[in-house]
């Protein structure tokens, strides 16, 4: 299915192409050679002293598509993004990352189509995401690498629409993606089947939903502007992007459950500053009473936020997340003897502060996660330096800490890293 | 004698209003006018280069497109990166409120990112550049008070003072204005010492669909040695943008047809 899309529409670009005296398309991208240092030695995984080292050359172009054809009318264009990726940390001699293939148009005054493989983010959090089910890939975060890789491409359809009253996206995806958690090789972690923080030993495995019809993903935005705040609804129905629950103890696996999910949000001017809120709930559709003991329970997610310039160049933001598992008592007593019990509410606090000096060529970036009800934290600190208007030098730090080893943060403590990226972008 | 009542009537108000001088508070709204609310709405396209002290050379390039909601009030905002590469499909759109913070969003399409900017501090540098936001949107007028501190054949001169001075770096400013178009020539900035410190100038205007446009101007930075020179083209007024390009739809799908390179 998924190929048959992307032979359809390398057939579509050819056909427009060929019919027309071909304007070339510019291109452009960077390359960019990035290590990552181990602060604190890891030997659980495969490489002790680094986690990170590793060439890319990005290339991407935008093609408006030409000619009198019914796309062209409908100003359609086609957008390509793909990464050449020397992985020296797995010794790869070298892969291919395609971001983006989509084609976008706007059948009428009032729509717009993007078909294809996207990038999707909506939502009002800062590293924080409620309503925001796209795939993200949390081993590039730890790492250092740069905020796009945050977000993992998802092969989907995307219709907007903006009638008068309010503004609709939905969102269809028809195979699933999930994040991309550490899994031992390059990144440590917590796994509950050992019982401890392991590497490459780890045996666990995630099973994917089967690609169907009745796993489809959907996702849907309803959003306005009330003066200068901005609310939206949200809705999604499908999977956890993460494997919480258990599908087979004996054979190490988990699953990604299924998961409805409805969400609001409001963002706008506050307090000479901008303020946000947003909350979604979390139906766990295969546990809706909580009493499945290897079913995540449903949840609720509460998140408000502030952000002001202080002048200067000098900005700051804070965040406050609360996170409660619903039907905690029915869970608590399904529970057996050796399972791990995992707590009922997170409180989740973040700041970020933000200084450029000399004359925005130099940017120094704080973000830092703590959670006192998990007792962890993950601070994240890093600075570029834009050389000329081609070359850009990043560093930075990744540190996240925990007195346990099974909460969010603590399970990553093992991998602190730092970071140097130097790119080239033309 | 009717007629005769009437010659006089009219030669009465024609000797009245040659002899009114502009009052300063006229002549201020008249620049601001000229210099940031001509037209209904417009397009531009702007290379900024920066040269530090140094030598060294850096360069912007954007498309700005605009709508005035109400001369001399609020406007709309369009800006869409083409250069550097690095920052290359950004978009950008500036909702400008008199009397309270602007609205801000960036888009950024690497990760399909609409970020909310908080930006009271309209006197920071516009990206990266010699120029600061209320230079690229205009400051208001109701900021500052006015005073006409020189009038020649050519030029008015009028001195601003802050109404306000903890909010801003200077502690008062003066601008020179043609007296034929209103359009201002060359404003200077002086520090809370009295020393100048930075100095915008109108290097070239055109008369672009009869509207006087500066084409080419500079901003230069006296204390660090800085400049930074911008060079407008492909200016067009009136060309039938309408509110809807200023929302998230456009921000996230420019708006193809005014952003030819």
């Amino acid at each position: 299915m998924k190929r048959i899309f992307f032979i359809g529409l390398s057939i579509l670009f050819i056909f427009v192409s060929s019919a027309q005296a071909i304007e070339l398309p510019e291109w452009h991208g960077f390359a960019e050679q990035a290590y990552g240092y181990r602060i604190s030695h890891d030997t659980l995984t495969k490489h002790r002293d680094y986690n990170m080292l590793e060439q890319r050359l990005q290339l991407k172009t935008r093609y408006p598509i030409p000619g009198a054809n019914i796309i062209s009318q409908w100003n359609g264009v086609l957008t390509y993004k793909g990464d050449f990726l020397l992985d020296e940390y797995f010794d790869t001699t070298g892969s291919f990352d395609l971001r983006e293939l989509n084609l976008a148009f706007s059948p009428t005054n009032i729509m717009d189509i993007k078909a294809g493989r996207q990038i999707l983010t909506w939502g009002t959090g800062d590293y924080i995401f409620i309503n925001d089910f796209f795939p993200k890939d949390y081993v590039s975060f730890y790492i250092g690498r740069d905020d796009e890789y945050l977000k993992e491409p998802s092969d989907a359809l995307r219709v907007s629409l903006y009638p008068k009253m309010v503004n609709i996206d939905f969102v269809l995806i028809p195979d699933f993606t999930p994040n991309t958690m550490p899994d031992g090789d390059r990144l440590s972690f917590f796994d509950s089947f050992q019982g401890g923080i392991v590497g490459r030993d780890s045996r666990r495995n995630a099973v994917k939903p089967a690609f169907k019809a009745k796993n489809m993903q959907y996702a849907l935005r309803l959003y306005r502007n009330f003066d200068s705040t901005e609310g939206a609804l949200y809705y999604y129905r499908g999977f956890d992007p993460s494997p919480r629950s258990y599908l087979d103890e004996a054979n190490l696996q988990l699953f990604y459950e299924r998961l409805d999910a409805y969400g609001a949000s409001l963002r706008g001017p506050f307090a000479s500053g901008i303020g946000n809120v947003e909350m979604g709930y979390y139906r766990s559709r295969q546990d809706p009473n909580g009493d499945n003991r290897l079913i995540e329970n449903s949840l609720l997610k509460l998140l408000v936020g502030y952000e002001k310039d202080m002048g200067n160049d000098l900005k700051i933001g804070l965040q406050y997340l609360y996170e409660q598992k619903l039907n905690y008592s029915d869970y608590r007593s399904a529970l057996v003897t050796g399972d791990y019990c995992w707590d009922e509410y997170r409180h989740l606090l973040t700041q970020r502060v933000t200084k450029l000096f000399k004359n925005q060529t130099v940017m120094l970036g704080l973000f830092n996660f703590w959670s006192p009800s998990d007792k962890d934290g993950y601070l994240r600190a890093s600075c570029a330096y834009d050389i000329t208007d081609q070359w850009k030098l990043t560093f930075g730090v990744n540190i996240p800490w925990g007195e346990d080893m099974i909460t969010d943060f603590g399970m990553m403590k093992k991998n602190k890293n730092a970071f140097v990226r130097l790119r080239y972008s033309f | 004698m009717r007629k005769l009542l009437v010659f006089l009537a009219v030669l009465f108000f024609a000797a009245y209003s040659w002899a009114q001088e502009l009052s300063v508070d006229e002549i201020v709204s008249k620049a601001n006018n000229a210099s940031y609310y001509q037209g209904k709405e417009g397009r531009a396209k702007a290379k900024m280069v920066v040269t530090d002290a140094q030598g060294r050379k850096r360069e912007r390039q954007l498309t700005i497109l605009k709508l005035n909601l109400k001369a001399g009030g609020d406007q709309k905002y369009y800006v869409y990166f083409h250069k550097p590469n690095d920052v290359k499909g950004m978009s950008y759109i500036v909702w400008k409120h008199v009397g309270k913070d602007d609205d801000r969003w960036l888009y950024l399409p690497a990760m399909d990112l609409v970020r909310r900017i908080a930006a009271s501090d309209k006197r920071s540098s516009f990206v990266g550049t010699t120029f600061l936001y209320e230079d690229i949107s205009g400051r208001s007028i109701d900021l500052d008070e006015h005073e006409l501190i020189a009038s020649d054949p050519a030029y008015y001169t009028v001195k601003n003072t802050p109404k306000d001075a903890a909010l801003v770096e200077f502690s008062y400013y003066t601008v020179k204005i043609d007296r034929n178009n209103f359009v201002p020539m060359r404003a200077e900035y002086f520090d809370k010492t009295g020393k100048p410190y930075r100095t915008i100038e109108a290097l070239e205007v055109k008369d672009i669909q009869n509207y006087p446009t500066v084409t080419r101007m500079k901003a230069m930075d006296l204390n660090s040695n800085s400049d930074t020179v911008t060079e407008f083209s492909d200016i067009s007024y009136n060309i039938g943008l309408n509110d809807s390009i200023f929302t998230e739809r456009f921000l996230r799908n420019p708006p193809q047809q005014w952003l030819k390179e």
